[in-house]
């Protein structure tokens, strides 16, 4: 091995650091260690004088390796590999020790602090040592992308990918477009129609030659990685036989939506049993047929709207569904149009009017006349049936938060804002595609703040009420969003690839074939002919898991060897020491 | 048919061991005249009446080649190794004992007064009312006499002396002695020092013909008893832990052909630092089960975790002993 030139670069950010550590103290120390050519401190190694810093030192000091103590390797890594590259060495030649993280923030001893930090940094020191020049993996990036799920998510993302001039398969279960806004009469808090909505989409989706829609079908396989998969499409077995295809794809959206809460479930309610106690999609029927009456053929004279039906109760779901409050204030709305006579109360928990516009639509609902009551979500209303003498058919009785009181009010038509819940086959979807769901069923993102629309496999992407209730502005966000990774992706025509991945020596792997089904991301392979095992390395995610369980170490993560580990280790438990100076004047 | 090279010295020594190896070198039959025709067996305890006091007259470097096999548990056993070492060209760690510590390296898993204790009190054919205990220097009316010293460790031949060539198996299979002898006597190149001979650089599974599948998955873990082995499935597929995945090849994976799982006499593999906590961490990794309760019951009927992984392995594990 050519001789170790370690650079060490010791941050204080800003007083973030170097309140509780000594960085003096620290660069003492790692002045006397073996390797250790350069030491400096700075204020800032992050910024751009201190980046440069490090490009300048590699250049005439003839640097092979730098380690920057400063903080998590997650936020600063790549902005100092970069800067190793720019100084034209290889960018794996670098260890971050975290001493803000695991050390300052954590510790008020500066003693305790110091020493940890001198412990942190001298492992980072022959760690790094160790290290060596990787190279990252370069493959193609199919320009192809499929949809699955073709509601107003799906349609979104699929046009946009289309009209820049990208083939998308946009695969939709059922036999039309729009999903669950096709059921939907007028929107909220605006009152634009729900149809114009969704049939300028199709339109357009029917017009794009860049668009292959897949109707009433299903995708049965996903494999491969980041720009190379290749997915089976296939026909839902119905009429017209049973067809199936494959199609190459460099990326997968997953639009695939919600389904409504299932308002039976809440037994005394009545629903299924009481004939007039329908849930909001209902009424969206009733309201798109024009025809808003009880079951009997009459025109009801009162109508009650209940909020939260399964949601935010620990019992169903602890979530807001989000979109209910304004829909139920947009059906008060609409009843009021078509039926002036009829009287609306509006039983709710608390008003979410979060949304842009949505504060404002709720003034002007309740400029309209609707008699809000609010109840407590642990105390839900009461409904029964009124009596021969009531001038109504059902009796709502509940205990108002507001007032305090009992109060009852009559009902001839009540309407459930059932919420939002997760599919059936969410978890089916989400094993096709290796993604993970929450404990609701919903997928999960990357990073909830910072990569909303990305998930842990590489070039899967969500959005719209897969991923939590929203509502539509929210989810064409997303979906446009989704594009927008994608077409950054695909326009480059390549892909690059870390370095870090696993690979199996064909040589030590016996086959004896334990490691097979381990990896969280399908990345192992067995080649049946030859008897040993394979890692594709496109596919790894530098887990480890498989790298622990090789029982023969035929497998080694590349940048966490056993020696780098080791020397780690080794750093960090030998001796440090650290000598609080008496504080001179 | 004079042969035209000298005859190699050779010697063969047994420390804290159970025999098993010096049987294994007879167990070359027939060709025992091939040896003895390219060799003097110049020391070998179980066969001839050599004495040490002629070993340490013998100059340095007069033997060529020692099989040694066992452990060192003793200041016997050490004084021999060293002793050996001196005065042989090529030292062999011969068998598991010699190699990592074997068998009577389980004994580190007490301690020597646990060890006495057990023995020269409690053992239900022990007889002992005085409580006596062997000491490494009596007195009698004839002068002194001495025992060797009873360590509290167990150590492996290659952490008390150098070592050239290890020779793994419990015994070691007598074609790779065989093989290993006849490549010293014919001076073909040999590996570098310090590196394991007659086995292979893959483990048992290479070998082993039983059909191994991907699903590796253990929901139970039975003892052979408990199963009936089909006889051509992967042991591990039917829940029965075989060290072969974590064990270098090299036995012609004799316990599998006589269908009993593999115990790990062959040793780790060489990248392997701690053969045990390999092969734990890889069956850890194909327990069927997610939650902690599941993954405790079922873990709780793997009877005696220490001596499934580490059977031969203790003294050169990273381990080494029980602490507490
Ligand atoms: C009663 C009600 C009224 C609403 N009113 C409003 C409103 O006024 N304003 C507003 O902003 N929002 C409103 N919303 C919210 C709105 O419905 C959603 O924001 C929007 O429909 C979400 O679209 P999506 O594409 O994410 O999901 P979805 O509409 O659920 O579409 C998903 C599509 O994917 C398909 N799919 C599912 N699984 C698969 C699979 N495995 N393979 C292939 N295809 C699959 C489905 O068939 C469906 O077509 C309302 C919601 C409700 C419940
Ligand atoms: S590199 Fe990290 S520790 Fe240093 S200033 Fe930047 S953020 Fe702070
Ligand atoms: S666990 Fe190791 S030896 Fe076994 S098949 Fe996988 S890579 Fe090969
Ligand atoms: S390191 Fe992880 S991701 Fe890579 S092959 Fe092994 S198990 Fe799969
Ligand atoms: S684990 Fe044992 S039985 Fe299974 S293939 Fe390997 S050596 Fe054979
Ligand atoms: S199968 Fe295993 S335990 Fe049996 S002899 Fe071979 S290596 Fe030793």
């Amino acid at each position: 091995m050519e001789n170790c030139r370690t650079g060490v670069y010791i941050c204080m950010c800003g007083t973030n650091i170097a309140k509780v550590i000594d960085v003096e103290a620290v660069r003492e120390f790692v002045s006397g260690l073996p390797d250790v050519m350069l030491v400096r401190t700075y204020k800032y190694m992050c910024s751009n004088p201190g980046q440069e810093m490090i490009v300048q030192d590699i250049r005439e000091n003839n640097l092979n390796r730098i380690v920057v103590a400063a903080c998590s390797p997650c936020m600063h890594e790549r902005t100092f590999r970069s800067a190793l590259r720019k100084a034209g060495i290889n960018q794996y030649l670098f260890e971050m020790a975290n001493i803000r993280e695991q050390c300052s923030w954590v510790h008020h001893d500066q003693q305790d602090a110091t020493e940890k930090a001198m412990a942190l940094t001298q492992a980072a020191i022959r760690r790094v040592a160790l290290h060596e020049p990787l190279e990252n993996l370069s493959v193609d990036m199919s320009p192809a992308t499929l949809v699955i799920g073709g509601g107003i998510a799906g349609m979104t993302a699929a046009l946009e990918l289309a009209e820049a001039g990208y083939p998308v398969y946009l695969v939709e279960k059922t036999g039309r477009l729009g999903g669950n806004l096709a059921r939907v009469d007028l929107t909220a808090p605006y009152l634009y129609s729900a149809q114009d909505l969704i049939n300028e989409r199709i339109f357009r989706i029917n017009d794009n030659n860049h668009i292959y829609l897949h109707l009433n079908s299903k995708v049965t396989e996903l494999s491969g990685f980041v720009g190379n998969y290749t997915a089976t499409i296939e026909t839902i077995p119905v009429e017209n036989g049973h067809k199936k295809e494959e199609v190459k794809v460099g990326n997968v959206i997953v639009c695939t939506g919600y389904k409504e809460f299932d308002a039976s479930r809440i037994t005394h309610y009545g629903y299924g049993k009481l004939p007039n106690v329908v849930t909001s999609f209902e009424l969206e029927t009733m309201i798109r047929s024009g025809k808003i009456e009880t079951r009997e053929g009459r025109i009801p004279r009162y109508i009650a709207i209940i909020h939260c039906v399964g949601s935010r109760s620990l019992e169903f779901h602890g979530y807001c569904s989000r979109v209910c409050c304004m829909t139920a204030l947009k059906y008060a709305h609409e009843v009021k149009s078509a039926i002036p006579s009829c009287y609306v109360s509006d039983i709710y928990v608390d008003m979410h009017a979060f949304g842009k516009g949505h504060e404002d639509f709720y003034r002007r609902s309740s400029e309209a006349k609707t008699l809000f009551l609010m109840y407590n979500k642990n105390d839900r209303p009461v409904i029964r049936r009124a009596d021969e003498k009531d001038d109504c058919q059902m009796l709502i009785e509940v205990n108002e938060c507001l007032s305090g009181e009992t109060i009852e009010i009559p009902a001839d038509l009540i309407v459930l804002m059932v919420g939002m819940e997760a599919r059936e086959d969410a978890s089916e979807v989400a094993h096709l595609v290796n993604i993970s769901q929450d404990k609701e069923g919903w997928f999960i993102e990357s990073h909830p703040k910072l990569e909303p629309v990305a998930t842990t496999t590489d070039g899967i992407f969500i959005a719209g009420t897969c991923v939590a209730p929203k509502d539509i502005p929210d989810t064409v966000a997303q979906a446009r969003a989704t594009a927008a990774r994608i077409l950054a992706k695909v326009s480059q025509g390549k892909i690059e690839v870390d370095a870090l991945y696993s690979e199996i020596n064909k040589e030590i792997c016996s086959g004896c074939r334990l490691c097979n089904k381990l990896c969280p991301f399908s990345a192992i392979e067995f080649n049946e002919k030859e008897a040993y095992s394979e890692v594709i390395s496109a596919l790894c995610k530098a887990c480890g898991v498989c790298v622990a369980a090789c029982p023969s170490s035929a497998i080694k993560g590349r940048h966490f060897t056993d020696a780098q580990v080791m020397a780690q280790l080794d750093g960090l438990l030998s001796p440090v020491k650290y000598q609080i100076e008496a504080v001179t004047s | 048919m004079e042969n035209s090279k000298p005859k190699l010295n050779l010697a063969v020594y047994w420390a804290a061991a159970c025999g098993g190896c010096c049987v294994s070198v007879l167990d070359v039959h027939e060709k025992l005249f091939d040896v003895v025709a390219a060799a003097n067996l110049v020391f070998w305890p179980i066969a001839l009446d050599v004495k040490y006091s002629d070993v340490e007259a013998m100059p340095d470097g007069f033997i060529d080649v020692t099989l040694f096999n066992g452990a060192v548990r003793n200041t016997e056993n050490e004084h021999m190794a060293r002793l050996l070492r001196k005065k042989s060209k090529v030292l062999v760690a011969y068998g598991s004992c010699a190699h990592l510590g074997g068998i009577p390296g389980l004994a580190n898993l007490s301690t020597r007064e646990e060890i006495f204790k057990r023995v020269y009190d409690e053992c239900e054919s022990t007889v002992n009312p005085d409580q006596l205990r062997p000491l490494t220097v009596s007195s009698v009316g004839e002068g002194s006499l001495t025992l060797p010293e009873f360590y509290n460790d167990v150590r492996s031949l290659g952490q008390v002396t150098a070592v050239d060539y290890y020779l793994p198996g419990c015994p070691p299979q007598t074609e790779r002695l065989l093989e290993v002898f006849m490549a010293i006597v014919s001076g073909a190149s040999l590996p570098p020092a310090g590196s394991v001979i007659g086995a292979s650089g893959k483990a048992q599974c290479d070998e082993c013909t039983r059909l191994k599948s991907e699903n590796k998955q253990i929901s139970r873990f039975l003892r052979p008893y408990e199963i009936y082995d089909d006889g051509i499935t992967c042991f591990l597929e039917q829940g029965v832990i075989c060290l072969g995945p974590a064990t270098r090849a090299g036995c012609g994976v004799r316990c599998v052909k006589g269908n009993a799982p593999c115990r790990g006499c062959y040793g780790p593999l060489e990248d392997v630092k701690d053969p045990g906590s390999r092969m734990m961490s890889a069956i850890s990794s194909v327990i069927d089960a997610r939650e902690a309760e599941e993954i405790e019951k079922i873990v709780e009927n793997l009877v005696d975790p220490a001596g499934t992984f580490y059977r031969f392995s203790i003294p050169s594990a990273m381990i080494r002993r029980k602490v507490l």
